[in-house]
Order: C-alpha cells, then sequence, then structure tokens
C-alpha cells in the first residue's frame, strides 16, 4: 500500500482511496470505422507493459473524482511524479 | 456510562443538500449562490464554509456539496437555477444523503479507527473536509469547532454505519 498526492485535493492520500485506470497517453484513432480488426483490437488491448518509470492514469475514486497522471516505477513502485491530464508528461529515466 | 460521554452521535435531520458544479473562477456562480443560500464556495481545496443556516464544502475543483437548514431541496434548486447562468450543473441530492454529528472528547479517535484518513487535529483543524473511504463506505466528513465532525454519506449505508459507529464509539462510553 502507498500514498498518492491527489493533484486537486493538493494532499497524499492512502491508496485506498484511489482506482488505478490505466497506462496514460494512449491516443484514441480518428477514424474507428475505417480500422481493421486488428488495428481495432491493438488499440484497445496491447499495453506496453513498461518495466521502469511508467505513465498511468489514477482516479481518486473515494476522494474529489477527478482523473490525473502517475509516473511510476514498476519496479521499485515509487511515485516519480503526478500531473495533471492534458499536461505534457515528464521526462524518465528509462530503465537499464 | 460516565458523566462525561466520549462520544456523542446525533442525526441532522431537516436539511436540504445540492450538488452544485460550476466554474470555480466564474463570479456570478458565486454571486448567485451568496444571494440564494448565502454562503461563499469555498475555493480552497478540502475546506468547507458556514453562514447562518448554509453550509458549503468543496468536493472537487469544480464541485460542492451544500446544506441547508430547514428548507426543501427542491425549492433550493429551483431558486438557484433561476440565478444561475451559463455552464453549471445543480441537483437536489437530499433524499439519498444523512448526516451525523459526532462530538464529545473522543470523537476524532472513532474517525481514526474508521478511515486512512489523517483525522489529527494538526492536519484536519475545523474548517477542512474531506471526503475519504469510511469504514470502507465513502462519505464526507467535516471538521468543526470544539472538535466535533460532520459526516455525510449515502442513505443505503446508514444502518451499516449506525452499527459501525456504535460499535467503534463503545469503549469511549
Amino acid at each position: 500500500m502507498f500514498r498518492i498526492h491527489c493533484p486537486h485535493c493538493s494532499e497524499a492520500r492512502s491508496e485506498e482511496e484511489f482506482s488505478y485506470a490505466g497506462e496514460a497517453h494512449i491516443p484514441r484513432p480518428a477514424a474507428p470505422s475505417s480500422m481493421s480488426d486488428a488495428e481495432w483490437g491493438e488499440y484497445l488491448h496491447t499495453r506496453t507493459n513498461h518495466r521502469g518509470q511508467h505513465r498511468e492514469m489514477w482516479v481518486h475514486t473515494a476522494g474529489c473524482r477527478r482523473y490525473f497522471n502517475v509516473l511510476r516505477d514498476t519496479v521499485s513502485y515509487e511515485i516519480v511524479a503526478v500531473y495533471l491530464m492534458g499536461e505534457m508528461p515528464p521526462e524518465r529515466e528509462e530503465a537499464p | 456510562m460516565s458523566e462525561r460521554p466520549g462520544v456523542v452521535c446525533r442525526e441532522c435531520p431537516g436539511r436540504a443538500y445540492l450538488n452544485l458544479r460550476g466554474d470555480a473562477a466564474d463570479p456570478q456562480l458565486r454571486n448567485a449562490v451568496q444571494q440564494v443560500v448565502g454562503v461563499d464556495l469555498p475555493r480552497e481545496p478540502g475546506t468547507w464554509n458556514h453562514a447562518d443556516r448554509s453550509r458549503a464544502y468543496w468536493l472537487g475543483p469544480d464541485e460542492w456539496f451544500i446544506a441547508v437548514e430547514g428548507d426543501d431541496g427542491l425549492v433550493v434548486e429551483r431558486r438557484l437555477r433561476d440565478v444561475l447562468d451559463g455552464r453549471f450543473a445543480v441537483v437536489d441530492v437530499t433524499g439519498a444523503q444523512v448526516q451525523l454529528a459526532l462530538s464529545g472528547l473522543d470523537a476524532g479517535k472513532v474517525l481514526q479507527k474508521s478511515s486512512p484518513y489523517d483525522f489529527h487535529p494538526r492536519n484536519f483543524p475545523p474548517g477542512r473536509c474531506a471526503q475519504t473511504v469510511f469504514a470502507k463506505a465513502a462519505a464526507l466528513v467535516a471538521a468543526s469547532e470544539g472538535g466535533a465532525f460532520d459526516i455525510v454519506f449515502r442513505r443505503s449505508y446508514a444502518d451499516y454505519l449506525r452499527r459501525w459507529l456504535a460499535d467503534a464509539a463503545a469503549e469511549y462510553g
């Protein structure tokens, strides 16, 4: 269990209040109707499964109910940065 | 039970509850709320304001919970709709909410047992409010003067939380 700083509530809260909402920065295809099933399946299901600093979305379910982005290390679980929806992701260090 | 009760819990009936959403930076929204319910919308995260019969709690950057004593929620909603303009949402949620007032010397300890949130007065002085996990249910908790707290939660949890609070407070009398 860890604590996450909610950028809307401006304080660190228990992980229990949050829900994980998947990998961040996956653009929705501009023309879904002209895509093949394979391409659509790729968009829906295939994720990077990144080792190291991973950009992901969280929602403060039991608090302000807002979404935001987190840069979290999938090896150490360390939360490196928290940033708002629509903000540019911070640079990440690549795992060796 | 000892002479000085550790925890006192009572229901706060007869209040109207509304959920309001809108642009926090819009002076028109703030003026409309001031005019109809007579309270300033808090802009600081996790705070609440109190004026006469009305209370306004910060829920999110564009969302507030409003409680008005002795008024009908639908009537307040209609009055707000009459004066509000632009992009907003106001919903009467009176029927879905129960509010409890928790007071007494050990009220804070009961909260600390029930939630992962830090309810110590150092972190949660009067004027603060927080939506959090409370006994595994969702609740809005607000700190009042004199170590008292208001807890607002869904009506469907009322029986469960009443029993939880009775059990959690039993050791303090």
